[in-house]
């Protein structure tokens, strides 16, 4: 097994960062770039940020907020949320991001998909797909949580890995936020049938969440929002439990590097 | 900026996001400058190929821009050059991303897909994204006089990439790392020239340890 | 069909304002805008945020609790509820926070909506409520549902009278003084200020024997008779003085906030979102359990020209929780958006064909508000997004 990769995510609904429920409410937690470098000196391996409102504005308001938190941190950063073009690509890209997340736009443009692996590469394609429970399977879910597309989950996480996705987002619309627990048996089913990394995110409610994720789910990564942001766990308690549990993750060195 | 205040200049070639390493130098203490002028590069006191994408791509748009050969003319005057990901794939002889592809020849070795089988015949999940140690497993190369001259055995840095060095012997060698059993060239040295296959620029402070190190080779 | 004066029934302005803070327009019945373009609910929300005190109000709803309180295992306050975020916000803190005995009341809805049930079940049984469901007849409620809204333009009225009457007739029945409601709507939402300091309900003007403006005996002459208009009629008003009934708002003792009661109700009372956005809104969250109340906010939107959308966003911006600009592109986004999911049922249950519907939905269109495009559809005359 790879080592398991800590994201700590963050909702931006700019100027702020906040945190919903089931991708309902916009309760606003603080400053998304100090959190975003409290989250990197805690030794998080990656910073997700997702514009949460850019569907519904369709605009995109992230980029200066990725700007100013690229300044500060080292770590990978992916950015979702309103990308809909080869030409918002670009613009995250040259704000900072690493990789961009889609969901919105892929599920009413599939081929979009394929041009952005095409231009920038696989690595940096994340198919975000937002899954809701529904007639005994999962339902992909566009526009942050609020209107079903009628597509299946797991035929549309097989395509998205055939149309050139270098890794998956999948978040459960039931579990997210609510921090009750992931859905495990979404996470099996989905890693399953892909052989890019999955990103497990949704629910994270106590470090044994991540466990279930990891080894029962077999995600390669989890996204972490709410727990963090209320600050009932750390990155480093989350990397602590990993090592106990005999997780792989990454080890940080004395100075915390 | 001129070229005699910049201390590190990063090659410009569409490929790559050049502001996270220029940050990452300028967070050290360097002064950066982006450039796809051949004479600016050539010149350089120390140069950066950065490179994220296909092999193809990149060494296309080299070409295209006269940087190719400037990177040879720099390479000749034996200043440091650091090749990043792809930059440090485009390093080696060829490359079999999307067909047969010349690279830049300067390090002998090809550059071919990561097996997506492990030895026990289990998935193995392409691209390798995420943190692996670094180890001298079947290395050469002493890091002393390297860009990792301040690391220890087992610090991790943030790989992201499908494709890999195939490369005969150890002598250039500086670092690997084992992924699920597989040895995967993570640095390489020789002479003035070093590649990086994981992002410097993006493994937090161990990372900006190595961009610090290697503006002072 | 002819054309029902909304502007003399209603009492409303005839040229088109809106709020300069947030999305609402003149066109609310009741509510009123300062000298400087600024409504009443925005204002009253301003005051709430700055002015008052929370600390003495908690103490005033602690000593009003203290004198109610019956520690002896009977009921002490009743709590109206649907099962959805605001009631049951209330009655988790009367319960848990301040050691009451609440005794909830649901007055049903036309038709029980999946999320609906589920979220007074989980109310019930996650929250851990004692819970009353008062359900009418359902061949009467459909007739009234339907008598009213051919004639008064709202399927909902005897929805509205139940939910107002129910709990009362059940604070009688169980000699409990203390009804405790969210928040008042008047104020909350921009309509009669007149007891915005006020903790209590004005019940000066209550009368449980008019349903709508018609008597029982106007009601007999529909068809519909004394008993079958019974279960919507409250207590009389000898009944209600006598049990010394006061009804209160939560919203007078503790600071208001929607979103926060969201918050909350996922954490203690196992509530849950819709699936999908409700039609007509961007939300998730709100008024969710009947399957024929998007008719009722429809009707407003096309009396009013204002659809749920404008609603969500005005109290939403007043929160904080979004800017008067995001409000606007949302009510031009979502607001007036026709059902897809619920139309024919409702139809159904009210018993007309869709031309009857849009004959009777029209004639409630006044000139002020709409005129008819080149495609001879109808379009608001003043939306908010051209301003």
């Amino acid at each position: 097994m790879r080592n398991i990769r800590i994201i700590a995510r963050l909702d931006i609904k700019a100027p702020n960062l906040v945190k919903g429920i089931q991708f309902e409410g916009l309760r606003k937690i603080g400053d998304p770039s100090k959190f975003a470098l409290k989250y990197y000196l805690q030794g998080a391996d990656e910073i997700f940020c997702a514009d949460i409102v850019a569907s519904l504005y369709e605009r995109n308001s992230l980029l200066d907020i990725i700007n100013s938190t690229t300044n500060n941190v080292f770590i990978p950063i992916t950015v979702g949320g309103g990308i809909r073009s080869i030409k918002d690509v670009t613009s995250a890209l040259n704000a900072g991001a690493d990789k961009v997340s889609i969901n919105t736009a892929a599920i009413k443009k599939p081929g979009l998909i394929t041009e952005v692996a095409e231009k920038f590469g696989s690595q940096c394609m994340v198919l975000s797909i937002q899954a809701k429970y529904r007639n005994s399977g999962w339902e992909a879910y566009y526009d942050n949580g609020r209107e079903s597309s009628g597509i299946d989950v797991i035929e549309w996480a097989k395509k998205g890995q055939d149309l050139g996705a270098g890794e998956i987002l999948l978040t459960s619309v039931d579990r997210e936020g609510t921090a009750k627990g992931m859905d495990i048996e979404l996470i099996k089913a989905v890693t399953n049938v892909v052989t890019i990394p999955v990103i497990a995110s949704g629910g994270i409610g106590n470090l044994n969440d991540i466990g279930l994720a990891v080894q029962e789910g077999c995600a390669d990564a989890v996204s972490v929002a709410h727990v963090l942001h209320y600050e009932e766990l750390t990155v480093n308690e989350i990397r602590q439990y990993c090592i106990e549990k005999n997780i792989p993750v990454r080890r940080l060195s004395v100075d915390g590097a | 900026m001129g070229l005699s205040m910049a201390d590190i200049v990063v090659i410009d070639y569409g490929h790559g996001n050049l502001k996270s390493i220029q940050r990452g130098f300028e967070r050290v203490g360097k002064r950066v400058v982006l450039s796809s002028d051949p004479s600016i590069i050539s010149n350089a006191d120390r140069l950066i190929l950065p490179g994220v994408g296909a092999f193809g791509s990149g060494m296309r748009h080299l070409e295209k821009l006269g940087l190719a050969d400037a990177l040879h003319d720099f390479v000749k005057k034996g200043n440091p050059l650091l090749g990043i990901c792809l930059g440090m794939q485009m390093l080696f002889d060829s490359g079999k991303e999307y067909g047969m592809h010349k690279g830049l020849g300067l390090i002998p070795g090809i550059v071919d897909k990561i097996s997506d089988k492990t030895k026990s015949e289990k998935i193995r999940k392409i691209p390798h994204i995420g943190w692996s140690a670094l180890v001298n497993t079947g290395c050469n190369s002493n890091w002393t006089d390297s860009c990792l001259t301040n690391l220890n055995q087992g610090d991790y840095v943030y790989f992201v990439h499908s494709y890999m060095a195939m490369i005969k012997g150890s002598e250039y060698l500086l670092s690997q790392c084992n992924d699920e059993g597989l040895l995967i060239p993570a640095a390489v040295k020789k002479d003035n020239i070093t590649g990086l296959q994981f992002h410097p620029e993006k493994s937090g402070k161990i990372g900006l340890k190595i961009l610090e190190d290697f503006s002072n080779l | 069909m002819k054309n029902k004066n909304t502007l003399q029934k209603y009492n409303l302005p005839e040229s088109i304002e809106f709020c300069k803070e947030c999305t609402i327009s003149n066109q609310r019945p009741r509510i009123t805008f300062d000298e400087n373009g600024v409504c009443s609910a925005c204002n009253f929300a301003k005051h709430k945020q700055k002015n008052i005190d929370w600390k003495e109000r908690e103490k005033e709803l602690v000593l009003l609790l203290d004198k109610h309180r019956k520690n002896d295992g009977s009921y002490d306050v009743i709590v109206p509820v649907s099962g959805g975020k605001d009631g049951g916000f209330v009655a988790h803190m009367l319960k848990y926070k301040y050691g009451m005995n609440p005794l909830t009341v649901t007055w049903a809805p036309s038709i029980y909506t999946e999320i609906g049930r589920k979220n007074l079940d989980n109310f019930i049984n996650i929250g851990g409520f004692d819970n009353i469901l008062g359900s009418v007849n359902g061949k009467t409620h459909r007739k009234m549902a339907r008598n009213s809204f051919l004639k008064m333009g709202d399927n909902f009225l005897p929805f509205i009278y139940g939910q107002t009457n129910f709990p009362l007739k059940m604070a009688v029945q169980h000699n409990i003084s203390l009804v405790m409601y969210g928040e008042n709507g008047e104020v909350e939402y921009g309509g009669d200020m007149t007891l915005a300091n006020s903790p209590v309900k004005d019940m000066s003007h209550y009368n449980n024997i008019f349903f709508s403006d018609m008597s029982p005996e106007d009601w007999e002459r529909e068809g519909i008779s004394k008993s079958d208009i019974a279960p919507y009629l409250g207590p009389t008003k000898g009944e209600i003085e006598e049990n010394n009934t006061e009804i209160h708002f939560f919203g007078y003792y503790h600071f208001w906030d929607p979103q926060e009661c969201f918050y909350y109700c996922v954490k203690n009372t196992g509530f849950e979102v819709n699936d999908v956005r409700s039609e007509g809104t961007y939300s998730k969250y709100a008024s969710l359990d009947d399957q024929t109340d998007w008719l009722h906010y429809f009707l407003a939107y096309i009396k009013f020209g204002i659809g749920r959308a404008t609603s969500d966003t005005a109290h939403e911006v007043r929160d904080g929780k979004i800017t008067r600009e995001e409000g606007v592109m949302l009510v031009k986004k979502f607001d007036g958006e026709l059902t897809k999911k619920y139309f024919e049922i409702t139809l159904d249950y009210l018993n007309v064909t869709e031309e009857e519907f849009w004959e009777v939905v029209d004639s409630w269109r006044s000139p002020h508000l709409w005129e008819k495009d080149e495609n001879l559809e109808w379009k608001l005359k003043c939306p908010i997004w051209i301003e």
